[in-house]
């Protein structure tokens, strides 16, 4: 499958895969209606961890054995066995924030429900990279379980 | 072909029931339960009963799911025996098997006490069944009264305060989730549920019950009298070992198993889940680790084994993450551990508690302050040297923490760019 790979020594620490990772999973689809007007705000499914001197962005890795899937108590938390992508079914999933206690990137944040990275379901390149103004961020093919 | 029995259809059972179908395309797979329900999430039942979520909305898969799977799912169907590779349903029919899974699960245990038994309004919250009982029985100017403030006993509470007119905790230990909780976390959390309408009675029990056939009141311990609707019974479970033990399986408060593979005495007799005494990688000891993951990982790795595909398991420990009224309560590892160093970071509404021994992270207690709580876990599970990082381990942790290679390695995968 195809993940994204961050470059850390790239990174400028500028934080727009944030913005465009909230924008893709906002209501509106526009960059300052998600961030002025929507409420709640969208959350954004990648973080840069670190500072100006030294960061990376940090997003769900779609682990091969991924222990959120494992920890999930509804099977909201599910591994598409086709895809490789492991997404959050919203409608299913309860908040009570396992997958995130065992997440080992700390990739899952607390939203209305448990909020993660669902590569843009898998539409093509993902937002953030798509918008990484220094290429840290890139969307290669690391083989791996699935397709 | 092969044929896997497989008693008990929760986490345990479905994770083990999944994982065979992945290795073995053609095998046979029967899932027997004594419920009338499809594999559903047991720690659902609480948000059904505060109407969070719909009857529909319990299960862990659909039911095409188990018909895409071709795994035989036997409802309403306990089994009784088990002898020489078959075993026996209630109903009288006869399966063989080549190799068992035992994934059956806790039960309640109802303490003694004088008048409850029998008594139609007394109830425990284990099952789907127990819970639609409770909410069909559950009207908005009763007194309900939960014995027992763990993970089950505030659940319940939490979901019936929406039911009911009060909800009142008894609980015999000094605190609330006295098996989670640290003394200074653990009066945090009961404050915030009493802001949301709980009324909590530490240090006591319920020793006796007035009423006939129905509990209008209870008398404590302590000699105080409670009005009583509907008493909720969650002072703790018991591994249910029944059967392993009328297959000749050696049980020692829960089964027996080596602790790699999951097989137990009985040659091609596997166990995994709540009924197991699993073994605690942090202080090595063999403990009922009685949790969601734990259950999940012990059924996949009995899943391999049985498939005769050897997979050692990586080992349990604690985990726990949970909410009430909002407050997110998040807890790993050795919580009460007296030997280990203890670094906190606290406010009004935030608790940060940390264990370190050794150099290394054992446990952790986080109210309100949860974010990238995975970072410490995995910390923990990799007992992981804390010289070799960087930064304060009291902040919210990240990636950052470890030195560059090691975080490059981590995110990459080893793939080069």
């Amino acid at each position: 499958m195809k993940k994204v790979i961050a470059r850390e020594e790239w990174c400028l620490n500028c934080r727009l895969c944030e913005v465009y990772c909230r924008t893709a999973h906002s209501v509106s689809g526009d960059v300052v209606r998600a961030h002025l007007r929507e409420d709640p705000t969208p959350v954004s499914r990648i973080t840069v961890e670190g500072d100006n001197l030294d960061s990376v962005a940090v997003n769900c890795r779609h682990c091969d054995e991924p222990a959120c899937v494992a920890a999930c108590i509804t099977g909201a938390m599910q591994k598409d066995p086709e895809t490789g992508i492991v997404t959050c079914d919203e409608s299913r999933c309860i908040g009570c924030m396992t997958c995130l206690a065992v997440c080992p990137y700390g990739c899952i944040k607390t939203g209305k429900a448990a909020v993660k990275c669902d590569l843009c379901q898998g539409t093509g390149e993902p937002a953030c990279v798509k918008n990484c103004p220094n290429r840290a961020l890139v969307y290669v093919e690391v083989g791996g379980a699935a397709k | 072909m092969k044929r896997y029995a497989i008693v008990g259809a929760s986490a345990a059972g479905l994770s083990c029931a999944k994982t065979l179908r992945a290795l073995d395309a053609d095998c046979k797979i029967d899932l027997f339960t004594d419920e009338a329900y499809l594999p559903y999430s047991r720690p659902i039942i609480s948000y059904y009963l505060k109407n969070k979520v719909n009857a529909q909305q319990i299960y862990l898969q659909d039911a095409a799911f188990y018909e895409a799977n071709d795994i035989t799912v036997h409802l309403n169907e306990p089994v009784t025996e088990v002898r020489e590779h078959a075993l026996q349903t209630q109903r009288g029919k006869r399966y063989g098997f080549d190799k068992l899974l035992l994934a059956t699960g806790s039960v309640p245990f109802v303490p003694p006490m004088e008048n409850v038994g029998g008594q139609e309004n007394v109830f425990t919250f284990l099952t789907m069944s127990e819970a639609e009982r409770l909410k069909a029985y559950a009207e908005p100017d009763m007194h309900a009264v939960v014995l027992g403030a763990g993970l089950i006993g505030l659940k319940a509470a939490e979901g019936l305060r929406s039911c009911v007119k009060s909800v009142t905790v008894v609980e015999l230990a000094g605190k609330v989730l006295p098996s989670i909780l640290d003394d200074r976390a653990a009066p945090m959390v009961e404050a915030h549920l009493q802001a949301n309408g709980i009324v909590t009675l530490l240090g006591d029990t319920v020793v006796r019950a007035e009423g006939k056939e129905k509990i209008t009141s209870v008398t404590l311990k302590s000699g105080k009298t409670l009005p009583c609707d509907l008493l909720v019974v969650a002072v703790g479970v018991r591994p249910n070992t029944a059967l392993a033990e009328s297959c000749g399986a050696d049980v020692n408060r829960g089964i027996t198993v080596d602790h790699e593979t999951m097989e137990t005495t009985v040659p091609d007799v596997f166990a995994a889940g709540d009924c197991v005494r699993s073994l605690d990688i942090l202080d090595g000891k063999e403990k009922i680790i009685a949790l969601w993951p734990n259950a999940v990982r012990e059924g996949k790795t009995a899943a391999y084994n049985m498939a005769g595909v050897p997979e050692k398991d990586t080992g349990s420990f604690a985990v726990n993450a949970i909410d009430f009224f909002g407050q997110r309560i998040c807890t790993c590892g050795l919580i009460n551990d007296d030997s280990a160093q203890v670094l906190v970071r606290a406010d009004a509404t935030q608790y940060k508690r940390l264990l370190v021994k050794d150099n290394h992270l054992v446990g952790f207690v986080l109210i309100n302050c949860s974010a990238r709580a995975g970072i410490y876990t995995e910390l923990i599970r990799q007992k992981t040297d804390l010289t070799a990082l960087s930064g304060d381990l009291l902040k919210e942790p990240g990636l950052m923490l470890y030195a560059r290679d090691v975080r490059t390695e981590k995110l990459t995968g080893g793939v080069r760019i």
